[in-house]
């Protein structure tokens, strides 16, 4: 059993609780133990990095200076995209020797930058394995086409995530193959939702959702599975607004990869949390 | 008037690293960025009027708010210029010179956000939200039955979840001091501004 640390984040304790509950079901099956950082706080998000770059690099480093002194552990878990995208700033900005100064200044202590970050996809590709994944799941999908969306911060920008193909990646894709499913061929893989834009600017974001929902749906998906709350919130949430506007609307449910991995590992609906969606998932899940 | 300010690339290098200067106008940001089409300017103008210090084009633009940090056109750039870090760094000049756009709701959006975190040490989304329908009317109603309908479905905490409050009180407390002494003799060291006004033509911006 491997072991590795878990850092949750806001979202996950929040709007999605469906990601952090079908995540830890599905590690528990795929013998990963997961041990989330004590007292972990929030990564910073955009706010930070807008606003004071020192503190926005800081606090992730403050997180995997806990993972690498205080747990003993080498890699940590970070399944929401945008927290996956701090922490692996941090890494590559710890190269910078003022940089590190005065991280170690605020944070208290050295970080070297050495701690792996696996974002959701990486923790089944790469942590667990396709050949793993194929030889544990019990309940199979029998070639349910679904549109992986990437959004932007798995793997943008590149000289950050390290992503080997950022404009057009493929690693959800073969997730969802080895579960079963048919992933397809769409053009929207990479680009924006209008992430947390959907507090204020509305309407921006649900011309973008339509883009990508439309998109993935001409192109065969029967749902978009997705790695980031943002990403997963934005596309499930604004699709009532669309179909104010357009009675023809028709939605394409939302799912996190953890929860097409638990579906196929046999977790419960529970811990799936099939109830917390707004567009229903229970015909592609159930 | 416009004026150009020859400062602002410099001021804009000091906080973000980046060059502007080395931006041949080719426009791969704008053509790929998801908000071009729904502001004032596209990232291409911005990075135009940085090279020229055009400050009241950059800094007072609405574009730098509706900027999602989406990194494509850091991706693309072929002159690898961070321009997410300019629009960043714009962000925080507009703040400090109080010239932040009449109508960017996303301003008070992070700001709230930077608070709620630094406070709790996690964020504290129903505070969050309350707050900015407090201190931003334009948004009262705005998705009033969707939050009800995610706080049913249990996807949002009446209550903060807290992190290690005394380290995030810590850690602010520090970042704060040296970014502002870094960002305080960055200005102190600056060459004196030759502001003069833009010709009519307006530099082909």
């Amino acid at each position: 059993m491997s072991r590795v640390a878990y850092y949750p984040g806001c979202s996950l304790h929040g709007t999605a609780k469906e990601l952090d509950s079908s995540f830890l079901a599905t590690a528990a099956r795929l013998g990963v133990d997961l041990v989330e950082i004590p007292g972990w706080e929030c990564c910073g998000n955009t706010a930070a990095h807008a606003t004071n770059r020192l503190l926005a690099t800081a606090l992730p480093a403050n997180e995997m200076a806990k993972v690498k002194d205080d747990l003993g552990l080498d890699r940590v878990a970070v399944p929401c995209a945008a927290c996956f995208a701090r922490f692996m700033a941090t890494n590559h900005e710890m190269a910078d020797a003022e940089t590190a100064r005065d991280v170690a200044q605020v944070v208290g202590r050295p970080y070297a930058g050495d701690v792996g970050v696996l974002n959701l996809v990486d923790f089944y590709h790469d942590e667990v394995g396709l050949d793993e994944l194929k030889a544990k799941a019990t309940r199979p999908f029998s070639g349910l086409r679904v549109a992986a969306y990437y959004g932007c911060l798995l793997t943008r920008p590149p000289k950050i995530t390290l992503a080997d193909d950022p404009e057009y990646p493929t690693h959800m894709d073969e997730v969802l193959e080895a579960l079963g499913c048919e992933p397809v061929e769409w053009t929207f893989k990479t680009d924006c939702c209008g992430a947390s834009l959907a507090l204020c600017e509305q309407s921006i974001v649900i011309e973008l959702v339509r883009k990508i929902v439309a998109n993935a749906r001409e192109c065969g998906a029967q749902a978009i599975a997705c790695a980031c709350p943002l990403c997963q919130v934005n596309l499930d949430s604004r699709q009532g607004d669309i179909a104010k506007t357009d009675p023809g609307w028709v939605e394409v449910p939302i799912v996190y990869l953890s929860q097409f991995v638990g579906r196929a590992l046999g977790a419960s609906d529970a811990d799936l949390g099939l109830s917390k969606h707004m567009v229903a998932v229970e015909a592609v899940l159930a | 008037m416009t004026t150009i300010d020859a400062t602002l690339a410099r001021r804009v290098n000091r906080g973000s690293g980046e060059n502007a200067y080395k931006c041949y106008q080719c426009k791969k940001c704008s053509t790929g960025c998801p908000v071009a089409g729904f502001g004032d300017l596209h990232p291409a103008q911005i990075m135009r009027a940085v090279q020229l210090g055009a400050v009241d084009a950059a800094v007072d633009s609405r574009f730098i708010w509706l900027c999602t940090g989406c990194e494509t056109c850091s991706t693309r750039c072929p002159q690898s210029i961070d321009i997410a870090a300019i629009m960043d760094e714009l962000r925080m000049i507009a703040r400090e010179t109080g010239r932040v756009h009449a109508d960017a709701p996303f301003a008070n959006i992070l700001k709230l956000n930077y608070q709620s975190f630094r406070r709790w040490g996690r964020l504290y989304e129903v505070e969050l939200l309350a707050l900015d329908k407090m201190t931003r009317p334009s948004g009262m109603m705005d998705d009033v039955v969707m939050g009800i309908q995610m706080f049913l479905k249990g996807k949002i905490n009446p209550m903060p979840t807290i992190g290690d409050r005394g380290q995030m009180k810590r850690m602010a407390q520090v970042a704060d001091r040296i970014e502002r002494d870094k960002r305080a003799i960055g200005a102190a060291m600056e060459l004196p501004d030759t502001s003069r006004p833009l010709p009519s033509d307006g530099g082909a911006l």
